[in-house]
């Protein structure tokens, strides 16, 4: 029997190996955590030492501050509209790489590269390709015959949509993953199915579809949260024009902290956005029961 | 030393000490010799007191100007021996931000020209720069005399002087010679009215058949400076009032959206876009896709690099019946002391000499900007330029603004920019707009004077 000395010393040689981390996420995590939280009930610039002014940043944000609404729809829009096209192309290209052809090694490397280059240079390389009058995708619409395609970035009706093109660009992490656990369906199923009779799609929607559930649970989820934090491209391509077109939560709150000297109202952005993510979160694992399936579970 | 050294080592070589005796005395030696060697450690310590003081000096400039201010630094170096500056760069997209935290840590260098001007009365009013007239009296300096009397108004905050310019630039109209010729106008008779200004900018704007633009003439932008020509102002300093929606602020909001009325601005914005950003060779005015620019010195070294054949002029910002001629505003970065600086003398001394007739002259004339020092705008290497001697009497004289002095500048900045982007290519109407712009401005300053009451 180990002795109480032996379990507690055992106890404390665990805590000490684990205490990098622990102190990284003390200093790191915890503490910017709880910090921020009191700044958003502060009126804060960050230089000035805050002082305590209860609700009054959430009055603001609610009540006053029109571009609050204007870029949590913008971010919003590309949740409703973004997320479930870059989801679906993700699982289409995933699909069409799960064949067994020759050099697919090859197809898969190209569809993943544009996911490994940096954001940053990425969105300089799509302002090109957006450009309204020289870009090769307006270029290549005047050849098809469409004498005035869309202004992208320049127009604020486009410039969303322009930027959800440009994200299919980079699906490659999401495709990874839907590609892994395609070759996890099981294939006495999909046989069992060809045998009762099923066709392509039957079999995709019945058997491919749920067996890979929890993984497109998974990107949903990685997705909205990717989402709701949509920054980068915004601030290198277009900072939040045109007419705040692009003006999203992140780039407001990023602005409103390091341009604005209002960090404690910017700290009161995050939280609220903390609020909103939950909520999704919670909304979609909710009503993941219904369309998730997980090996094992009886349907 | 280094036969002691030696002799200890043969001490302590194994076999050395073979007698007691031999053996204390290598120990002894040992002690003796870290005992010097520590002394002599001191003694380095004490040499680096007395050798020239390091200051840390953040500059916000890049390329071939700071090459420039490179050699200044190592002229100061020289003929300074007991300070010894080194230059950081912290230019970049990330630089200002970097300067905020700076600032909220208390981490600041000794001297910094990465402050804008936009920014100082922000940083002046939250008490983290070194107000330099007790620096500026112990040097028999008075900026009032020295300084173009906007910028000396620009770097005064609440009675105080918190930072030093050592180049400005002025706001102009640059024009394609060329195309005026083609479209029937005199080149030697540039606009001096919004009202020839306008004419000028239909009569060089061109279609082609499908209606799209193969050239426009001017396409106003910046409404924060437009509204000097008009006679407007943002702020107004003997009541402490916002005047975003002033009459005259609504006028020159009113002149640029009727350009949005006339022209499509999206298909205008989008076709000069193409041409890449003024600064790249492709820039619209450098390619003869445009007539005119809003622009300033820097034009020349662009048009140098860019589009040396190009036959070009230059105009006062128009102004309307009743506006203000010659009107420009006034930015760029300011040399500053932070409050935390450690070593404010030698950082002054600096400062100082950076903002020397000489050291004026040297970087200005190197960097063709304007110098903001009356003497050395005087000085006959700038008036045998003709750019300068047009720009000069524009920075010197009763229409140079600068920055606002309020805490929420940049942020009405920001507010402006917008507001102007909703008439432009929004189409919202321009009254709306400004009241709208005025309560936001308002309430901000309400509540930045609430948080830096102390």
């Amino acid at each position: 029997m180990k002795s109480s000395v032996q379990a507690k010393r055992d106890t404390l040689n665990g805590l000490l190996f684990a205490s990098p981390w622990i102190l990284g996420f003390l200093t790191f995590v915890l503490y910017p955590l709880v910090a921020s939280l009191y700044y958003s009930f502060c009126s804060y610039d960050a230089i000035s030492p805050p002082h305590f002014i209860g609700l009054e940043n959430y009055r603001i944000m609610l009540t006053q501050d029109p571009l609050f609404w204007r870029s949590l729809w913008n971010t919003l829009y590309m949740a409703i509209f973004g997320l479930p096209v870059s989801l679906a192309a993700a699982l289409g290209i995933a699909l069409l790489l799960n064949q067994r052809i020759r050099g697919i090694s090859i197809y898969r490397t190209i569809y993943f590269l544009p996911s490994i280059t940096p954001v940053v240079a990425s969105s300089v390389l799509w302002m090109w390709l957006l450009n309204p009058q020289v870009g090769l995708i307006n270029t290549s619409l005047h050849r098809l015959g469409i004498s005035s395609p869309p202004a992208w970035l320049s127009d604020p009706n486009w410039a969303k949509p322009a930027l959800i093109l440009m994200g299919l660009w980079a699906v490659g992490g999401g495709m990874v993953i839907y590609l892994a656990s395609l070759q996890d369906v099981p294939a006495s199923l999909l046989e069992a199915a060809s045998l009762d009779g099923a066709g392509r799609w039957a079999k995709f929607r019945h058997v491919t579809v749920p067996s890979i559930s929890p993984v497109i649970l998974f990107n949903l989820i990685m997705g909205l949260i990717g989402t709701f934090q949509y920054f980068t491209q915004a601030y290198v391509m277009t900072n939040g024009g045109p007419q705040d077109a692009t003006m999203f939560y992140a780039l407001h709150l990023f602005n409103r902290a390091f341009q604005d000297f209002e960090m404690g109202y910017a700290s009161a952005m995050a939280w609220v956005l903390f609020v909103i993510t939950l909520i999704c979160a919670i909304v979609v694992f909710r009503t993941s029961a219904r369309w998730v399936y997980y090996a094992g579970e009886s349907s | 030393m280094a036969s002691e050294m030696e002799h200890n080592a043969m001490a302590l070589a194994p076999g050395a000490n073979d007698h007691c005796y031999d053996h204390t005395v290598s120990r002894r030696r040992l002690l003796t010799f870290a005992a010097a060697t520590g002394a002599s450690l001191a003694g380095c310590g004490r040499h680096v007191k007395r050798g020239p003081t390091e200051i840390v000096y953040w500059t916000g400039w890049s390329g071939h100007e700071l090459d420039v201010q490179r050699k200044l630094i190592a002229q100061f170096n020289q003929t300074h021996p007991h300070i010894r500056v080194v230059m950081l760069s912290q230019f970049g997209n990330s630089g200002y931000e970097k300067v905020r935290i700076a600032f909220a840590g208390g981490a600041t260098p000794d001297v910094m020209s990465t402050v804008w001007a936009d920014e100082l009365a922000a940083y002046a009013m939250r008490d983290v720069l070194r107000p330099l007239d007790a620096y500026l009296i112990a040097s028999h300096r008075d900026i009032t005399k020295e300084y173009m009397p906007g910028i000396a108004k620009m770097v005064t905050i609440g009675g105080k002087v918190y930072g030093l310019t050592v180049s400005s630039s002025t706001n102009f109209i640059a024009y394609n010679r060329k195309i005026f010729l083609q479209c029937g106008l005199y080149p030697d008779r540039p606009p001096e009215t919004v009202d020839q200004l306008d004419a000028a900018a239909k009569r060089c704007t061109a279609y082609d058949a499908n209606g799209n633009f193969i050239r426009y003439g001017f396409r106003p932008s910046d409404l924060s400076m437009w509204v000097y020509p008009f006679g407007g102002s943002w702020f107004d300093e003997s009541t402490g009032e916002i005047t975003a929606n002033s009459p005259q602020n609504l006028a020159a909001l009113q002149w640029m959206g009727s350009y949005a009325r006339q022209y499509n601005m999206r298909q205008m914005q989008a076709f000069s876009t193409t041409f890449g950003s003024s600064s790249t060779p492709n820039g619209p005015f450098y390619v003869g896709k445009t007539a005119m620019e809003s622009t300033g010195e820097w034009e020349r070294a662009f048009v140098e690099r860019y589009a040396p054949g190009l036959s070009w002029g230059w105009f006062a910002l128009p102004f309307p019946t009743g506006g203000r001629p010659q009107s420009t505003t006034l930015d760029g970065s300011i040399f500053v002391i932070p409050a935390a600086c450690k070593h404010p003398d030698e950082a002054w001394e600096f400062l100082n000499w950076m903002t020397s007739h000489d050291a004026v002259k040297t970087f200005c004339w190197s960097i063709k900007n304007v110098p903001p020092l009356v003497s050395v705008s005087r000085d006959p290497l700038f008036q045998s330029d003709p750019l300068f001697r047009f720009t000069i009497p524009i920075q010197q004289g009763p229409a140079a603004f600068g920055p606002p002095p309020l805490p929420t500048w940049t942020m009405l900045k920001s507010a402006i920019s917008r507001a102007e982007d909703s008439v432009m290519l929004g189409g919202e109407d321009p009254a709306r707009v400004l009241n709208r712009l005025q309560e936001e401005a308002v309430r901000q300053l309400r509540r930045a004077t609430e948080e830096l009451r102390p």
